[in-house]
């Protein structure tokens, strides 16, 4: 392979990292951290409350997460059951769906009592990232040969010591693994706290929020993002350290074994607790005061006018599916192309840039550094499917690298003595095998783009907002009509991306 | 302690892997059972050890009906035919596991590894990983593991398979020996006539 090849080919993806990501935590570093009295920053009411409680609810949430999550991390793991693949999606499937959606959906299915609490935020915490103990946990005890289990029984170990002599030791980097990732997704969590959270439950992430936008407060939300960003990469330096853990999906093959009566209640209690927050929000979404109605719905698709509400969701939906087209048509050919040429590693390593910082702190950034001409590209429609597309990036990139590592290098050989150059052998050879990657690509960045919200959310503009901006805008109005008109919106969102990923994952299964 | 299989018939997916078996093995007495592949030897021992439940018949050690008892209960200790050693612990763990299980103090847990690990001639590998160790040095270990927790009834299931002629003969001769030493009740599996000859005290054939 050519170095020029190499290079050019692995150099969109590095531009859209460099001017989404690179230029703007750099230049906000430079440009605020010397001139600000950093001490200050940290005796301004509320700041130090966002540190502990994005610190407590996020030790917490995790603990929770990985105490609940292993139980159908086995059972999905070790048993086979009629109806386990609907269950496998119903478990995986809400760690890529919209946060604001989510944060609907616990809105729907919880009591009032519980609204605006810590319960609440914890319990759609859990929800949101038992996917990853699934998804990381289970393939190691998938492998767990049924001969150890059988021997540690033959030894004398109760159901109970086998799960914590033999099951948790050899799951334990998979665990510090997972443990890490939901940290960081409970720790810089906000689409969530948006809509269930209250007053003194601010994690650091809406308190950035609250300074940049409501209060003016550019510096104090400049340092607390790149606080933010320095413990992102604490918990990512301990998350990489956890070896042989891959954040795999899982997959069919497993020992064929009945469930028991405790298996059973787990699929049992596992099924009810993910679908009751769907179903509620499908309820809520048909439902005002004490009749069934479609105005939700009207509202939606702009076929019932609703006086004062002033929020156009048509228009919203329209420009959340353009952005999200437009970042899929940048990730998926730059993504693909930089894994196809670039063999690097600090290319793939360059390119996770996006994930290691919170999508807030990067809507800052970028609003902060794009500013002043030459560079004011603020009012740029195409700024937003660009930083849409760099948190995209890793993901497109992992599901080609991943399927590239299938294909046999022989057979790359043999196109090359039989006269390929790399683009002919990449068009003919490596691109028609990388199509399920492809589909995997095209459907994580359109789900991606769709649902999210903490780098839009800085960078929206008036009668240009996607439709997690409008959802929040709704939840933050009273009244029944802007409730159901969100509670419809964030169903089409989670009907749209939990369809998009579903697809994909029954793709690859077979 | 004694063992008694009586009228034990197992079945999987409509097809009959065992049908009316009955055996006694007396109190301290290594038996053989020589069948060939498919005669349902390793499924007596699954359901000896209660991984498996028969559909007919019952299984006493030292007369008390063990056949509802779950594995964990039962006392009965396996040496399978791939070891299944737990590579995530060195070898004293392993020999230490059932031990641990019983909630044996530390004195008595180190005593006991030092035992057995002195009968199978492995005393200084005991902090070795056992990924390390050659195919002789983790069958070993699996015996003294499944020695360990003093149980009512060991079971082997084809303990020397895979192993070479050389290494085979002298294991077969030492596994006797041990066998003999700890006074266990043994119940033995094996395809292989000679090997049994030279192990057992009495020999059972299973078509």
């Amino acid at each position: 392979m050519s170095t020029l090849w190499t290079r050019l080919a692995s150099a969109p993806a590095l531009v859209v990292v460099a001017v989404s990501t690179a230029i703007p935590l750099m230049a906000i570093s430079v440009q605020h951290i010397a001139s600000v009295d950093i001490f200050a920053v940290w005796q301004r009411p509320g700041v130090t409350d966002a540190l502990f409680f994005s610190l407590w609810q996020g030790m917490l949430s995790t603990v929770l997460t990985l105490a609940f999550g292993l139980f159908p991390t086995w059972v999905l793991a070790r048993y086979r059951f009629a109806g386990r693949s609907i269950l496998v999606a119903l478990v995986t499937v809400p760690f890529v769906l919209p946060t604001i959606a989510v944060g609907a959906a616990f809105l729907a299915v919880l009591p009032t009592s519980l609204h605006r609490t810590t319960w609440a935020i914890l319990l759609a915490h859990i929800f949101f990232n038992i996917s990853v103990v699934v998804r990381t946990v289970g393939p190691l005890w998938r492998s767990v040969d049924q001969g150890l289990i059988e021997s540690a029984q033959t030894l004398g170990a109760s159901p109970a010591q086998v799960y914590r002599h033999l099951l948790l030791p050899i799951a334990r980097p998979a665990i510090i693994s997972a443990g890490s990732l939901i940290f960081v997704m409970c720790f810089t969590s906000y689409g969530i706290i948006r809509i269930l959270g209250g007053p003194g439950l601010a994690t650091l992430d809406i308190e950035i929020y609250r300074r940049a936008v409501q209060l003016g407060d550019i510096s104090g939300a400049t340092v607390l993002g790149i606080t933010q960003t320095l413990c992102i990469a604490c918990a990512f330096a301990w998350w990489s350290r956890s070896q042989g853990a891959q954040f795999s999906k899982i997959g069919d093959r497993n020992s064929a074994r009945a469930l028991n009566r405790s298996s059973r209640i787990i699929v049992f209690l596992t099924a009810a607790a993910f679908t009751a927050p769907l179903g509620a929000l499908i309820f809520s979404s048909l439902h005002t005061r004490d009749s069934w109605s479609l105005t939700g719905w009207k509202v939606l698709f702009g076929l019932q006018d609703i006086r004062g509400l002033s929020i156009d969701l048509p228009s919203s939906l329209a420009t959340s599916l353009v952005y999200a087209l437009a970042a899929t048509a940048i990730a998926v050919p730059v993504g693909m192309a930089a894994t196809a040429f670039a063999r690097r590693h600090w290319i793939h390593t360059a390119v996770v840039l996006p994930l290691s910082t919170s999508p807030v702190v990067l809507g800052l950034a970028i609003l902060i550094t794009y500013d002043r001409a030459p560079f004011d590209f603020r009012s740029s429609r195409l700024l937003i499917p660009l930083v849409h597309a760099a948190i995209a990036l890793p993901f497109v990139m992992r599901a080609t690298i991943a399927m590239g590592n299938v294909i046999p290098p022989d057979l790359r050989h043999a196109a090359e003595t039989l006269g390929a150059s790399p683009w002919r052998r990449w068009l003919n050879i490596d691109l028609p095998l990388l199509r399920p990657a492809l589909a995997t690509g095209v459907a994580f960045s359109l789900a991606m783009s769709l649902g999210e919200f903490g780098a839009t959310s800085f960078l929206t503009r008036r009668n240009s907002s996607t439709l997690p901006i409008s959802i929040a805008n709704l939840f933050s109005r009273a009244g029944d009509i802007p409730r159901s008109t969100g509670m419809a919106a964030a169903t089409l969102l989670i009907f749209i991306t939990g369809l998009l990923v579903v697809s994909v994952d029954r793709r690859s299964y077979s | 302690m004694s063992l008694s299989i009586r009228h034990l018939s197992f079945s999987y997916n409509d097809r009959e892997l065992l049908n009316n078996f009955s055996l006694e093995v007396a109190s301290g007495q290594t038996m053989a059972i020589v069948g060939p592949s498919g005669s349902g030897k390793s499924t007596l021992l699954r359901l000896t050890a209660g991984l498996l439940v028969a559909s007919h018949g019952e299984i006493l050690i030292n007369g008390i009906n063990v056949s509802a008892t779950p594995t964990h209960l039962r006392s009965v200790g396996l040496v399978f035919q791939d070891n299944q050693l737990f590579t995530h612990l060195n070898v004293f763990n392993n020999v230490a596991f059932g031990l641990k299980m019983a909630h044996q103090s530390r004195s008595a847990i180190a005593a006991r590894c030092e035992e057995l690990l002195n009968l199978v001639g492995l005393t200084e590998f005991s902090q070795q990983s056992v990924s390390t160790l050659s195919g002789g040095q983790a069958k070993r270990v699996a015996l003294a593991r499944a020695l360990a927790p003093k149980p009512q009834v060991l079971l082997l299931d084809e303990p020397l398979t895979g192993l070479d002629d050389e290494l085979h003969d002298r294991l077969a001769t030492d596994l006797r020996q041990i066998l003999q030493t700890s006074k266990t009740t043994a119940l033995l599996v094996t395809h292989d006539l000679a090997e049994a000859r030279t192990i057992a005290d009495a020999i059972t054939h299973i078509q």
